[in-house]
C-alpha cells in the first residue's frame, strides 16, 4: 500500500507563535513575520521607484515599471484621472498583497500570508471603509440612495431590489473581497504541499517510484502557476478595490 | 555539456530520494496516525486550540515539503532565470533606452529653444539700437534743420531790419529835405507878407500864424 502522510490542514497553516505569550494580540508567529517581510519589501519598491536618477537603471527601473503597471492598467482603468489621489493606496495593496503571497514558494518560508483568512479580510474591510467612504464624500448622504436605488426601476420593485442591493454592496461584497484572495492561496498552498508529500510518498525504493515524477512535475507545475496566482489574486484585488471605489464615488450609474 | 549536467542533477535528486528523504515511517511501511491522535486530544481537552492543531515548528515545513519545494522552486526560478531574463532585460533596456532619448530630445528642443530665444533677444536688441541711432540721427536731422531755419531767420531778420533802417534813414532825411524846403518856402512866404504890410510885431505874428494856418488848410 502506499505510505503517504499528509500533514493535518492546520499544520500547514496554524504557526505556533515563537514570542510573546501563546494566543496573547502581541504574539508572533511565521504569519507576522512574513507580514513584516512583506512591508520591508513594498517600502523598498517605493523606495527605489522615488529615486531621482533620471534615465532608470537596475532596480529603479523594475520598480519604476512595477508603478507604472499599478498606475496604468488600475488607476487609470478603473477610475481615470479621479482615481490619481487613491495611487498611493491601491499601489501599497497590490505590492503588499504580491509579496505576502509569493512567499508561498519562497523554498523554507513556503507559506502565503494570505492564506489566513485575517489578512484578507483585514485589506477587504480597509477597503470597504475607504469605498464607502469615498462615496460619502462624493455624495453626501445621498449616497445611500446612489448605491442602494438603481436608476429605472419601478417604484413598485424598490422593495424588492433595496434589500437585494443591500446585502449584494454592503454585505457580500466584501465577503467576497475576502474569500477570492483567501481561498485562492490557501488551494494553492494545499495544492503545492500535496504535491510535495505525494511525491515525497513515491520516492522510495519500491516499484511504484517511476510514477514519483509525475507528482513531481506537478509540484514543478503548480509552483509556476502559483507564481501567476500570486500576481493575479493581488491585481485582482486591488483592480475591485478601485472598480469598488469608482462606482461609490460615480455620478453616474 | 549542459544536457549531462542536467542528466547528473536528475540523477542526484532521484539518489537522494531513494536514500535519504523517503520518510521513515514509509519506509518501514507503517503508518502513524497524528490526525487520530490530534482528535483524541481534541475531545479530550474540549477545545481546538490544542497544540497537535498547530505546526510542529514554528518555522519551517516539513522536511519534504522544504525538499520538494525547493525542487520546484529551483525548475521554475531557472524556467524564468533562462527563458525570461532576457526578454525582461530586453525590455528594461529598451524602457531604459525609451527615457534617454525621450530626454535627449527634450535637451534638443530646450537648446534649440534657448538659441532661438538668444537669436529673437540679440534681434530685440540690435532693433533697439537701430531705432535709437534712427531716433538719434532724426534728432540730429531736426537739429541741423532747426539750426539752419533759425539762421536763415536771424539772417532775413537782420537784413530786413538793415532795410528798414535804411528805408527809415532815407525817409527821414527826403523829410528833412522836404520839411527844410517847405520851412524856406514858408519863410519866404512869410517874409513876403510881413515885407507887404509892415506892421508892429503883433500883427506881424497874426500874420504869421494866419499865412501857417491857411497853409495848413490848404495841404
Amino acid at each position: 500500500m502506499l505510505a503517504l502522510e499528509f500533514p493535518p490542514l492546520s499544520h500547514i497553516v496554524n504557526w505556533p507563535g515563537f514570542f510573546g505569550t501563546d494566543g496573547a494580540w502581541y504574539e508572533i508567529n511565521k504569519v507576522v513575520l512574513i507580514y513584516a517581510f512583506a512591508v520591508v519589501l513594498t517600502i523598498l519598491v517605493f523606495a527605489l521607484g522615488n529615486k531621482k536618477q533620471l534615465v532608470p537603471t537596475g532596480m529603479q527601473n523594475v520598480a519604476e515599471m512595477a508603478v507604472e503597471f499599478v498606475e496604468d492598467g488600475i488607476v487609470m482603468e478603473t477610475m481615470g484621472k479621479e482615481g490619481i489621489k487613491y495611487t498611493p493606496y491601491l499601489l501599497s495593496l497590490f505590492f503588499f498583497i504580491f509579496f505576502t503571497n509569493i512567499f508561498e514558494i519562497i523554498p523554507i518560508i513556503q507559506m502565503p500570508a494570505s492564506a489566513r483568512i485575517a489578512l484578507p479580510l483585514f485589506l477587504a474591510l480597509l477597503s470597504y471603509v475607504i469605498y464607502h467612504g469615498a462615496g460619502i464624500k462624493s455624495h453626501g448622504f445621498g449616497y445611500f440612495k446612489h448605491a442602494l436605488v438603481p436608476p429605472g426601476v419601478p417604484v413598485a420593485l424598490l422593495i424588492l431590489v433595496i434589500p437585494i442591493e443591500f446585502i449584494s454592496k454592503f454585505l457580500v461584497q466584501p465577503f467576497s473581497h475576502t474569500v477570492r484572495l483567501f481561498a485562492n492561496l490557501l488551494a494553492g498552498h494545499i495544492l503545492l504541499v500535496t504535491f510535495a508529500v505525494l511525491t515525497s510518498g513515491l520516492f522510495v525504493p519500491k516499484w511504484y517510484a517511476v510514477f514519483a515524477p509525475l507528482p513531481l512535475i506537478g509540484v514543478i507545475f503548480f509552483t509556476a502557476f502559483e507564481v501567476l496566482v500570486s500576481f493575479l489574486q493581488a491585481y485582482v484585488f486591488t483592480l475591485l478595490t478601485g472598480v469598488y471605489i469608482n462606482a461609490a464615488q460615480s455620478h453616474e450609474h | 555539456m549542459q544536457r549531462i549536467r542536467l542528466l547528473l542533477a536528475a540523477a542526484a535528486i532521484v539518489l537522494l530520494g531513494f536514500l535519504g528523504f523517503a520518510q521513515p515511517s514509509a519506509a518501514e511501511g507503517k503508518l502513524s496516525h497524528p490526525a487520530e491522535e490530534c482528535i483524541k486530544e481534541i475531545e479530550a481537552a474540549n477545545s481546538i486550540d490544542v497544540d497537535c492543531q498547530k505546526a510542529p515548528n514554528p518555522l519551517v515545513p516539513e522536511v519534504n515539503e522544504i525538499i520538494w519545494g525547493v525542487v520546484g522552486f529551483t525548475v521554475v526560478f531557472g524556467f524564468i532565470w533562462k527563458m525570461g531574463l532576457p526578454s525582461i532585460k530586453s525590455g528594461m533596456n529598451a524602457r531604459t533606452e525609451r527615457i534617454r532619448s525621450d530626454l535627449d530630445a527634450a535637451e534638443a528642443q530646450r537648446t534649440e529653444a534657448s538659441g532661438i530665444l538668444a537669436e529673437y533677444q540679440a534681434q530685440l536688441t540690435d532693433a533697439r539700437s537701430q531705432s535709437t541711432k534712427i531716433i538719434e540721427e532724426a534728432r540730429q536731422a531736426a537739429d541741423e534743420v532747426k539750426a539752419t531755419l533759425v539762421a536763415k531767420a536771424e539772417a532775413d531778420i537782420t537784413e530786413l531790419r538793415n532795410r528798414a533802417t535804411s528805408d527809415i534813414e532815407a525817409a527821414k532825411v527826403q523829410a528833412i529835405a522836404d520839411l527844410r524846403g517847405e520851412v524856406a518856402s514858408l519863410a519866404i512866404g512869410a517874409a513876403e507878407q510881413v515885407v507887404e504890410r509892415n506892421l508892429d510885431h503883433d500883427t506881424n505874428v497874426a500874420l504869421v500864424e494866419s499865412y501857417i494856418n491857411q497853409v495848413g488848410a490848404g495841404r
